[in-house]
C-alpha cells in the first residue's frame, strides 16, 4: 500500500488553485446543504484539471464530503427535517449498492477498457439524469404553477398501501412502508454513487417518489446517507494513503460555510424549490455529460471526430458542469433573498400596525 | 386544604381544589368558572408567573388551575419502577408543600385555585388536563419552560412568562442585540482557533503529507483531522452567519411529536371451508 502512496504525485498548491477549490467548495456546499448532494461532480473533474491524479481527487473529495454532510445533517436535524432511521436504512442498503456498482464497473473495465468504462459512466449519467431529472423538474414546475401543497405521488401511495412485512414506520418523514420497497431505493443510490459519484441524484427522487417522503425531508435525509457512505469510503481511500489532506481542508473551509447557508436556505423557501434546484442541475449536468460522449465513442472507434472538436467539446462540457452548480447556487440564493425580503417587509408592516 | 396528586401519572384525574374564600365546588349547581392553566416544570412556581396569573384572574374573574409537570419521571423501565414511584412521591410532596402558601395567598385575594401534579410530557399533560377539567381558556407556562419543549398539538393558546417581573414581561422574541457582544467574542475566538488549525497544517505541510499518506493505520490521521477541523470551523461559520443576520426563518416547524399511528388491521390467513 505504501508504494502506491509514494508513487502518487501530490501537486504543489498555487494561489489560483487554492481560490478555485475554496470557491467551488463553497458553492458545492451551498447546493448540497440545500438538495442533499452535489458539488462532487464539479470538484472531482476540477481537481483533476489542476493536475491532481484521479484517485487522489476522488479520495480527497470524499474526505471533505462526510464532515460537510455531517454538519449539514446536524443543522437540518435541528430544523426537524432529518429522518435518521430512513437515512440509516438507506445508507445500509446503499453500501450493498456501492459494492455491486464497483463489481459492474470492474467487469466493464476488463471487457472494454478505460474508454468503455468512461462511456458507460457518461451514458448512465445522461440516461438517468435526463429521465429522473426531467421528471423532478416537471413535477416541481407543476407544483409551483398550481401553487398547491406538495402531494405524495400515486406510486408512493400505492406502495405504502401494500402490506408486505416487515413494515417500517419513519416518523419524521411520516411514512409507513414495507422494508422491501425502501431497500431498492438505497441500493440504487449506492449503485449510482459508485458509478457517477453523486448518489443523491437517485436517492432524493427515490425517497420522494417511491418512499413518499417530502422534498425537504428527503434532501435532509440524503445528507445522513452521504455522511455514512463518505465516512466508510474515506476510510478505504485513506488506508491506501490517497487522501491529500491539504486539498480536503481547503475545500472544507469553503464548503462548511456553504452547507450551513444552504441548510438555512431550506427554512425560507417553499418545499418544491428543492425539486426545482435539483431538477435543473440534473438536466444541465446531463447536457454536459452528453457532450463528453463523442470523445469516448471516438476512442472506441465507433465514430470519428477531429481532436480540436473533441477538445472544444471537453471544455464546453466542463464549463457547463460548473454552470450547473453555479445556476443551482443562484436559484437558492435568489429564493432566499426573496423570502428574506418578504419577511422583513412583513415585519415592518407588522410594526407599523402596532 | 387537601391536595390529591396523580401518582400513577397517566390519564387519571388528579384535581382537587384548595379551598378559597368562596368555598368548595362540590355543589354541582354552582356555575363552573373559566380557568387559567398555569404550568410549571419545577415543584415550585416562580413569583412572576403566579403574580401575573393572579392579576389576570382578578381582572377576568377566572379561576386558576396550577399544574406541576415532571416529564422526566414519566417513564421508567420495570426495573426502576419502585424507585420512580419513590421519586414521584417526593416530587408530589414538595410540589404540594410549595403550593400551600401560594394557595392561601391567592385565596386571600379572592381567587379560587387548584393544584395538580402530573408525570408526562408537557403537551400530553396539558391535553389530558384539558379533557379532565373543563373550561380551561388558555395556558401560561412558567419561565423555566421553553417554547420548543411543548411539541404536539395543544388545543389551547399558550403564553409564556420570561423573567420574574410578573405582569410586565410577556415573553418576547429573543433579541440578538443583548447577546450580540457575546456572539462577536465567540465568533472571533472560533475564527482564531480555526485559523490556528489551518496554519498548523499548512506551515508543516511536508511533515503532514508524509504521515497522512502512509496508509494503513495512519488512515486515522486524516479522518481525525477533518473531524476536528469541521467542529471548530463549522461552529465558526455558523456563528459568522448568525452575526451577519442570516439565520433560519422563524417559521421552522419544531419537531412535532408524531401522531400515534392508528391501529391497523393486518391481513391474516384465514381458513375457509368450501362445503
Amino acid at each position: 500500500m505504501q508504494d502506491v502512496a509514494s508513487s502518487v504525485n501530490f501537486i504543489d498548491l498555487t494561489l489560483m488553485s487554492i481560490l478555485f477549490l475554496f470557491v467551488v467548495g463553497f458553492i458545492g456546499g451551498l447546493v448540497s446543504g440545500f438538495i442533499g448532494s452535489g458539488g462532487a461532480f464539479v470538484l472531482t473533474p476540477g481537481m483533476m484539471s489542476l493536475g491532481v491524479p484521479g484517485t487522489v481527487a476522488v479520495a480527497s473529495n470524499m474526505c471533505h464530503k462526510f464532515p460537510k454532510a455531517m454538519v449539514g445533517a446536524y443543522k437540518r436535524w435541528k430544523y426537524g427535517q432529518v429522518d435518521i432511521k430512513l437515512g440509516l436504512v438507506m445508507a445500509a442498503s446503499a453500501g450493498i449498492g456501492v459494492w455491486v456498482g464497483i463489481q459492474i464497473q470492474e467487469m466493464i473495465l476488463a471487457k472494454w477498457g478505460q474508454s468503455g468504462s468512461n462511456l458507460y459512466v457518461s451514458a448512465s449519467f445522461v440516461v438517468i439524469l435526463v429521465v429522473v431529472g426531467g421528471y423532478v423538474f416537471y413535477d416541481a414546475m407543476k407544483t409551483g404553477k398550481s401553487g398547491s401543497e406538495e402531494k405524495t405521488c400515486a406510486l408512493a401511495l400505492w406502495l405504502q398501501s401494500i402490506n408486505l412485512p416487515p413494515m417500517m414506520h419513519f416518523k419524521t418523514a411520516n411514512v409507513r412502508i414495507s422494508m422491501w420497497f425502501t431497500i431498492p431505493v438505497g441500493f440504487a443510490t449506492g449503485m449510482l454513487a459508485a458509478t457517477i459519484a453523486v448518489g443523491g441524484f437517485i436517492g432524493v427522487p427515490g425517497m420522494i417518489y417511491v418512499v413518499g417522503a417530502g422534498g425537504l425531508v428527503s434532501s435532509a435525509t440524503e445528507l445522513v446517507i452521504a455522511f455514512v457512505m463518505g465516512f466508510f469510503g474515506t476510510i478505504k481511500w485513506a488506508m491506501h494513503g490517497q487522501v491529500d489532506i491539504r486539498l480536503t481542508l481547503i475545500i472544507l473551509a469553503g464548503s462548511l460555510f456553504g452547507v450551513q447557508l444552504g441548510a438555512i436556505g431550506t427554512t425560507y423557501v417553499k418545499e418544491h424549490m428543492v425539486k426545482v434546484v435539483m431538477g435543473s442541475i440534473m438536466l444541465i449536468v446531463a447536457v454536459s455529460r452528453g457532450l463528453a460522449v463523442p470523445r469516448y465513442l471516438t476512442e472506441l472507434k465507433l465514430i470519428s471526430m477531429s481532436d480540436s472538436t473533441l477538445s472544444i467539446l471537453g471544455t464546453a462540457s466542463f464549463l457547463i458542469m460548473c454552470g450547473a452548480l453555479g445556476f443551482g447556487a443562484l436559484i437558492i440564493l435568489g429564493a432566499m433573498w426573496k423570502a428574506k425580503r418578504a419577511e422583513t417587509a412583513a415585519k415592518i408592516a407588522g410594526t407599523a400596525v402596532l | 386544604m387537601k391536595n390529591v396528586s396523580d401518582q400513577k401519572g397517566k390519564g387519571r384525574k388528579a384535581v382537587d381544589e384548595s379551598s378559597g374564600s368562596i368555598g368548595t365546588t362540590s355543589n354541582p349547581s354552582q356555575e363552573v368558572k373559566r380557568k387559567i392553566l398555569v404550568v410549571g416544570k419545577d415543584y415550585a412556581f416562580s413569583n412572576g408567573v403566579v403574580d401575573y396569573a393572579a392579576n389576570l384572574s382578578q381582572r377576568l374573574g377566572y379561576d386558576i388551575i396550577a399544574m406541576s409537570v415532571n416529564p422526566a419521571l414519566s417513564t421508567s423501565g420495570k426495573f426502576f419502577s419502585p424507585y420512580n414511584q419513590h421519586l414521584r412521591g417526593k416530587f408530589t410532596q414538595r410540589a404540594q408543600e410549595a403550593w400551600v402558601p401560594v394557595a392561601s395567598e391567592l385565596a386571600s385575594q379572592g381567587i379560587k385555585s387548584e393544584h395538580v401534579v402530573k408525570f408526562e410530557g408537557l403537551a400530553g399533560a396539558i391535553k389530558d388536563l384539558n379533557h379532565e377539567v373543563k373550561r380551561i381558556d388558555f395556558v401560561i407556562t412558567d419561565s423555566g419552560i421553553k417554547d420548543q419543549e411543548i411539541t404536539g398539538e395543544i388545543p389551547l393558546p399558550v403564553f409564556s412568562i420570561s423573567g420574574y417581573q410578573g405582569e410586565k414581561v410577556m415573553a418576547q422574541e429573543h433579541h440578538e442585540t443583548a447577546n450580540r457582544g457575546k456572539l462577536i467574542t465567540r465568533t472571533i475566538g472560533l475564527g482564531l482557533a480555526s485559523a490556528a488549525l489551518y496554519a498548523a497544517v499548512f506551515t508543516n505541510s511536508a511533515t503532514v503529507m508524509k504521515y497522512f499518506t502512509k496508509g494503513g493505520i495512519f488512515a486515522a490521521l486524516p479522518i481525525v483531522t477533518v473531524f476536528a477541523f469541521s467542529f471548530v470551523h463549522a461552529s465558526f461559520a455558523s456563528n459568522l452567519w448568525s452575526l451577519l443576520g442570516i439565520e433560519a426563518a422563524k417559521k421552522v416547524q419544531p419537531r412535532v411529536a408524531p401522531k400515534r399511528p392508528a391501529p391497523r388491521k393486518r391481513p391474516r390467513p384465514q381458513l375457509h371451508l368450501d362445503a
